[in-house]
């Protein structure tokens, strides 16, 4: 009997303590960020604990603890599943959070509702470790809802703002239709397997799994913006900058990710789910890769590379290797939060510019920034040996030795140097060249918060990678040998993409800018899809109700087949039967000659 | 039948065919109607007192009465539909049509 079970425990729990708290004097004085911030902290160092004993020895745990009830076969208890993925997410999740709630110390200092920020964010962690170490599927839908609507109150946090509160309510649908088919896959487990334990589902066997899996891809597609559901994202930049570090790059996006791969014994069967997972990621990269080479806004290019970088990690569950889109997802929150740290920093230095084309020649004035950023970005494209290239450099190596769609692969390949271009193109617009900004807008990073935050997430940049991909216990094996031309595949896609988009912007910096070509119009507005999709279905439908509800069912069938047609029908037929026109004197004249004829005919009866 | 009988007729036929066709006003129907009345009151009368028919003697009189009252009734519908088209003109009667 040792530490791991008290010790996660007490590490979830300690993140409970500040909002019990909340409603004693601490919650209204002005230490209660710190306060959050170091059960964080504490929090990281306890659940370290786990972690350790698991890389040590390989021990996994599954905690059942309260029964809460019984609905005929089904038993619905409180269970914790901590095995790999969960114990090695957990410290990851922490740090990175620890991090961010210290940024945020920095960055809404000037926010009368800081405590109230920082215990949304607290609760949004707290329903992100629920989900993460959840052994049935009710208690994964209780963590999953809880993201959902943490990120709506965070999302719309200046509620003020018409805008602010249009991008919450967007991420609320899109991820509503992705619950929809998460429901479908519980529903489906619910029935043919009696069970939403992940123990039971691995191990009863059934002859065709595709409509769960469905569900599931469709619930992944939902809350990880894959194409199709992928519009709320960029609109979800409209929340405060901590916000979209922590929930929008870090967590709550690869929840859909996470699903999928929790779900994997039963994706490992399924040739054709592995396809269509293949497929949509293969399109997500793509498109939000091509979007994000013409945005404007510093923190809609981020996002967008957030996506790509999900679109990856599908791609990887895909070619069936859940444990490396798992290891992409721990190293890819420390560099993406480190990034939309770094935006932060710049933006509140500008006195809250986020239009990188009013940005320029920070280089000088704010050189930690300057290198975090560009550590990141070199991270984020898989500069060798740094973080990103232990898992996306992996991933794309075994996406070139294996059997699948070709297409797929090809188009993962134009994204990677995509991601190369548009990091290339924040560096340039934002760092380089001479300032385009006001010029009394006061530059300071020297706030301790932000360096320390920044500083612990660009030494994880750097080293987590190694550290964590050369301590986990062994997994699938990835490919070990290969042509030479495949292996460097990845690194030449990229340093392409970097010469080009360097090129292009150096060539193209004092041009005059001409009408935007059409390419250019279709990668700005995002592909026209948020335009059309977000008018044409809806008014569709709209009408559709209102043509079937209204004048089919109402008007047609109940006022005017029975009812009114046969008035009308016999209203016409008198009319052209019974000719009274008034004409009294035809009547009477009429009236006569019957007289006159009967008399005449019956006279000469015998 | 004998010849008065006949004549009687007759004057009822005429007064008949000047109810049935009359050009426009309405004022000659009812007028050809009083004289139908008194070609019958005639006619009666005659019957009766031909054939001793004392029993029967107050017929007359009885048919004098609806016919007056009858009069009357037609005379009032002259008069409304003089009130509200001027004329007795029967094309203004053209209102009820289906």
């Amino acid at each position: 009997m040792n530490l791991l079970t008290s010790s996660m425990l007490t590490a979830m729990f300690i993140l409970l303590l500040p909002i019990i708290t909340s409603n004693t004097q601490l919650y209204k004085s002005n230490l209660y960020p710190h306060y959050v911030k170091t059960t964080i902290s504490y929090a990281f160092t306890i659940s370290m604990i786990p972690a350790m004993m698991f890389i040590s020895s390989g021990q996994e745990m599954t905690i059942s603890n309260w029964c809460w009830l019984s609905i005929q076969t089904l038993k619905l208890s409180l269970s914790f599943k901590l095995d790999y993925f969960s114990i090695i997410f957990i410290p990851v999740a922490l740090f990175v959070t620890w991090s961010i709630m210290e940024f945020s110390m920095w960055y809404m200092h000037t926010d009368p509702y800081i405590n109230q920020f920082f215990k949304y964010l607290l609760m949004f962690l707290i329903t992100m470790m629920i989900l993460v170490t959840a052994n049935n599927l009710f208690q994964l839908f209780i963590g999953w809802e809880g993201v959902g609507i943490m990120s709506f109150l965070l999302i719309g946090w200046w509620y003020g703002r018409a805008d602010a509160n249009t991008a919450a309510l967007q991420a609320i649908l899109y991820n509503r239709i992705g619950d929809v088919g998460f429901i479908m896959a519980m529903a489906w487990f619910l029935t043919n397997l009696n069970a939403w334990n992940l123990q039971q589902i691995f191990i009863t066997q059934h002859e065709s799994l595709n409509m769960p899996l469905l569900g599931l891809l469709l619930a992944a597609t939902g809350k990880s913006a894959q194409f199709g559901l992928h519009p709320w994202l960029p609109s979800a930049m409209e929340g405060p900058t901590p916000v979209s570090a922590l929930l929008h790059s870090s967590t709550m996006v690869v929840a859909g990710v996470f699903l999928l791969i929790r779900f994997h014994p039963l994706m490992e069967q399924n040739k054709a789910m592995q396809t269509l997972t293949l497929c949509l990621g293969a399109i997500t990269t793509l498109f939000t890769a091509i979007c994000a080479l013409t945005q404007n806004d510093i923190k809609k290019i981020v996002a967008f590379s957030t996506s790509s970088q999900l679109g990856l990690m599908i791609v990887t569950i895909g070619i069936n290797q859940p444990y490396l889109a798992f290891l992409h997802i721990c190293t890819h929150a420390f560099f993406k939060a480190m990034l939309f740290m770094c935006s932060g920093s710049i933006i509140h230095s500008l006195n809250d510019e986020q239009d990188i084309r009013k940005m320029g020649g920070l280089y000088k004035p704010m050189p930690f920034t300057t290198t975090s950023l560009i550590i990141g970005s070199l991270a984020l494209t898989g500069m060798p040996f740094l973080t990103g290239f232990y898992s996306k450099d992996l991933i794309i190596e075994t996406a070139n030795t294996s059997y699948t769609n070709a297409w797929a692969l090809l188009v993962t390949l134009i994204a990677t140097s995509l991601t190369a271009a548009y990091s290339t193109r924040i560096m340039f617009f934002a760092l380089l060249g001479q300032p385009r900004f006001n010029s009394l807008s006061p530059i300071n990073e020297n706030n301790p918060h932000l360096i320390n935050s920044i500083k612990r997430l660009l030494i994880g940049s750097i080293f987590a990678g190694y550290l964590i991909s050369h301590n986990i216990p062994p997994t699938t094996i990835p490919q070990m040998t290969m042509p030479c031309h495949l292996k460097l595949t990845a690194l030449a896609m990229t340093i392409m993409g970097f010469i080009l988009a360097l090129e292009l912007n150096l060539v193209a910096k004092n041009l005059k800018f001409k009408y935007p070509s059409n390419l250019f119009k279709f990668s700005n507005l995002l592909g026209y899809f948020p335009i059309v999709i977000h008018r044409l279905p809806s008014m569709m439908s709209l009408t559709m109700s209102q043509k079937s509800a209204s004048m089919l069912l109402d008007m047609i069938w109940l006022e005017n087949v029975l009812p009114k047609s046969i008035s009308h029908f016999q209203m016409k037929m008198s009319t052209a039967v019974s000719n009274q026109k008034g004409l009294v004197k035809l009547y009477f004249l009429s009236f006569m000659i019957t007289l006159t004829l009967s008399l005449l005919l019956l006279s000469f009866h015998e | 039948m004998s010849m008065v009988y006949v004549n009687i007729f007759l004057a009822f036929i005429v007064s008949l065919m000047g109810l049935l066709m009359y050009r426009s006003h309405l004022m000659s129907s009812l007028l050809c109607l009083e004289g139908m009345m008194l070609s019958l009151f005639i006619m009666m009368t005659m019957a009766v007192l031909n054939n001793h028919f004392t029993l029967a003697s107050m017929t007359p009189i009885i048919l004098l009465v609806f016919a007056a009252c009858e009069a009357a009734l037609g005379l009032s519908l002259l008069v409304m539909v003089s009130n509200t088209y001027g004329t007795d003109y029967v094309q203004n009667l053209n209102l009820l049509q289906c």
